[in-house]
């Protein structure tokens, strides 16, 4: 794989260049590509079963990339699982993905109660290895072989496994590294969770380039002190981050280019980024450029883009999401499959190299998102889009229940699917709670169960304690409210629309 | 009312949840009401209604934690 040779290419032209900097350690890419070796090496004396994918576990480690790219060296795919999401979705992970091993980079023992799957230690994994012949790229990952897995909130209340491949991977790095100012060695900061596919905006882009990604923790995230100590000694070049990221940090005076001086490349993903953000980046950061873009996991990270210039944000209320890289195009149909007339709202389905071969081992959900249109893999998003008389597309929400919220992506009902099974609650409804044209936040409407509590709080303490278990934190919804009874549709649904009227009153 | 009450009803709007009120020393952070994008909700309106700004890198966890130590940082700021 193209990706692969040129960073081995880095590792031996540059071997002291940094590769990784996280406030406990730093890479170059002869370590890097070094360890990774040693990791493959290991990977392929367990007899695995050919290509079956592996859980790394960790946070912001070197070690993360490390293993990433030991595991695509051994030919297996990587599933990248941060810490922050909760065991019990871990064990469902491993259960669809029928994984046979997990790689812990913690640092902090991971039990998991299930005698089918190995854990081992990335300290006892290198620490076991010694070098040995190099691994023939024969064993890489290659084609139409899976690359990674990127686990995404499904509204039956399960997680689903996007399998991306090494050919879906190679069409989104080659477009990063033509369309976007970004070559040549760069500092690229990185604040997503490597479970989140908007880091993949920034890892492989910076290893393809012979580049340095700057890690931010969630630590730094809790306490903004730290993350502008970081900042200030990141140097970094290229910025990627969600909207809301970029929009808290706004909240600090000091965010500015003297804090960056080489901040060159804003690149935003994730979510709708608001006009105010971009007027408040351009005055603090006149050296730099903006780009927003879009794109489902399902399709490698991004295929639209566009830059953000002085001239789009007076022409534009909401940003457009720009133009599909050159290997993509983006279909809009209607209700019955047909493409709109020009000027019109309709789904956008992506046809490209990027897009995914589907949901692992779940035929079925495979089937209804993914299709074959003249030859070429296409995706429904299920993203309503249109496009302008310049040829711009916009984001026009969503056709069913899945929102974004700060960036991340989940199913109402699948929220709701683990609200209902607590012992507290008989049913409840998830509803977005909107300012402006963003989420706000969420809010449970619930109709209890009998319960001891004297105060509603503590029965909410009681439920979100629950739900810390189930789900990651940032999809328990921040507001309950309490009913004897939700209101319901003809048809025997609840009825979202009269709930949302009856809790925002 | 005064100020404290002022800073401790933003913070029911803010965390959507009367528990701020009946209990003004419960941690906002461990207990999951606030967030980072909470904070940030925080600070712009503790800006637009108190006219005290407050840059996000001065917002401690340790100090700013609880509803009473909010009001008493916000009040130190007035």
């Amino acid at each position: 794989m193209k990706l692969l040779n040129t960073i081995k290419e880095f590792a031996h032209l540059n071997p002291n260049a940094k590769a990784y900097i996280s406030p406990a350690e730093e890479v170059t890419y002869a370590e890097l590509w070094e360890r990774s070796e040693r990791m493959a090496d290991y990977l392929l004396k367990q007899n695995l079963k050919k290509q079956s994918p592996i859980l790394v576990y960790g946070h912001m480690e070197p070690a993360m990339i490390i293993s990433f790219l030991g595991c695509v060296k051994a030919g297996h795919p990587y599933i990248p699982v941060d810490i922050s999401i909760p065991i019990e979705r871990i064990v469902k992970i491993i259960d669809s993905a029928q994984t046979e091993l997990v790689i812990n980079n913690s640092e902090k023992p991971l039990v998991i109660n299930q005698t089918t799957v190995k854990v081992a230690d990335y300290e006892d994994v290198l620490a076991q290895q010694g070098i040995e012949e190099p691994i023939t790229p024969s064993n890489w990952v290659r084609d139409d072989d899976n690359f990674y897995i990127i686990f995404t909130s499904g509204s039956t209340g399960n997680p689903k496994g996007v399998q991306i491949s090494a050919n879906n991977l190679q069409s989104f790095v080659n477009w990063m590294t033509e369309d976007f100012p970004i070559n040549g060695g760069l500092r690229f900061l990185n604040q997503a969770p490597y479970s989140f596919d908007l880091s993949v905006m920034d890892i492989y882009p910076a290893l393809a380039t012979g580049g340095c990604i700057f890690a931010i923790t969630k630590e730094m995230i809790a306490r903004p002190k730290l993350l502008f100590e970081a900042l200030a000694k990141s140097n970094t070049q290229v910025w990627t981050s969600t909207p809301s990221f970029a929009q808290m940090c706004l909240m600090d005076p000091s965010f500015n280019q003297e804090l960056l001086a080489e901040l060159s490349v804003f690149l935003f993903c994730g979510e709708i980024l608001p006009v105010s953000v971009c007027r408040q980046l351009m005055e603090r950061f006149p050296k730099a450029k903006i780009y927003n873009t879009y794109g489902p996991t399902e399709a490698t990270v991004a295929i639209t883009s566009i830059e953000v210039t002085a001239e789009l944000l007076d022409k534009h209320q909401t940003l457009p999401i720009g133009r599909p890289k050159r290997d993509t195009r983006i279909l809009l149909l209607d209700e019955n499959g047909a493409e709109v007339s020009s000027g019109e709202k309709g789904e956008m389905i992506i046809v490209g190299p990027g897009v995914s071969k589907g949901y692992l081992g779940q035929k079925e959900l495979t089937e209804k998102a993914f299709f074959q249109y003249s030859n070429e893999q296409a995706y429904r998003t299920g993203d309503a889009g249109y496009c302008d008389e310049d040829g711009l597309l916009f984001y026009k929400g969503r056709i069913d229940f899945q929102i974004k919220l700060h960036g991340y992506r989940m199913e109402l009902e699948e929220i709701e699917y683990h609200i209902a099974k607590s012992q507290y609650v008989k049913s409840a409804v998830v509803i977005p709670v909107y300012q402006d044209e963003k989420i706000e936040y969420l809010l449970a409407a619930i109709v209890p169960n009998q319960h001891g509590f004297e105060k509603e709080y503590q029965l909410t303490s009681a439920i979100k304690k629950e739900l810390g278990e189930l789900i990651p934190a940032y999809m328990i919804p921040r507001k309950f409210t309490y009913h004897d009874e939700l209101p319901i549709t003809a048809n025997g649904k609840l009825d979202r629309k009269k709930i949302k009227e009856l809790v925002l009153q | 009312m005064d100020f404290k009450q002022e800073v401790i009803n933003l913070l029911v709007e803010i965390c959507q949840d009367d528990v701020v009120k009946e209990n003004p020393d419960i941690d906002l952070f461990e207990s999951g009401l606030l967030d980072s994008f909470g904070t940030v909700e925080l600070l712009v309106q503790v800006e637009d209604r108190f006219g005290i700004t407050v840059p996000i890198t001065e917002f401690d966890r340790d100090t700013w934690n609880t509803p009473n130590n909010i009001a008493m940082q916000l009040a130190d700021r007035k």
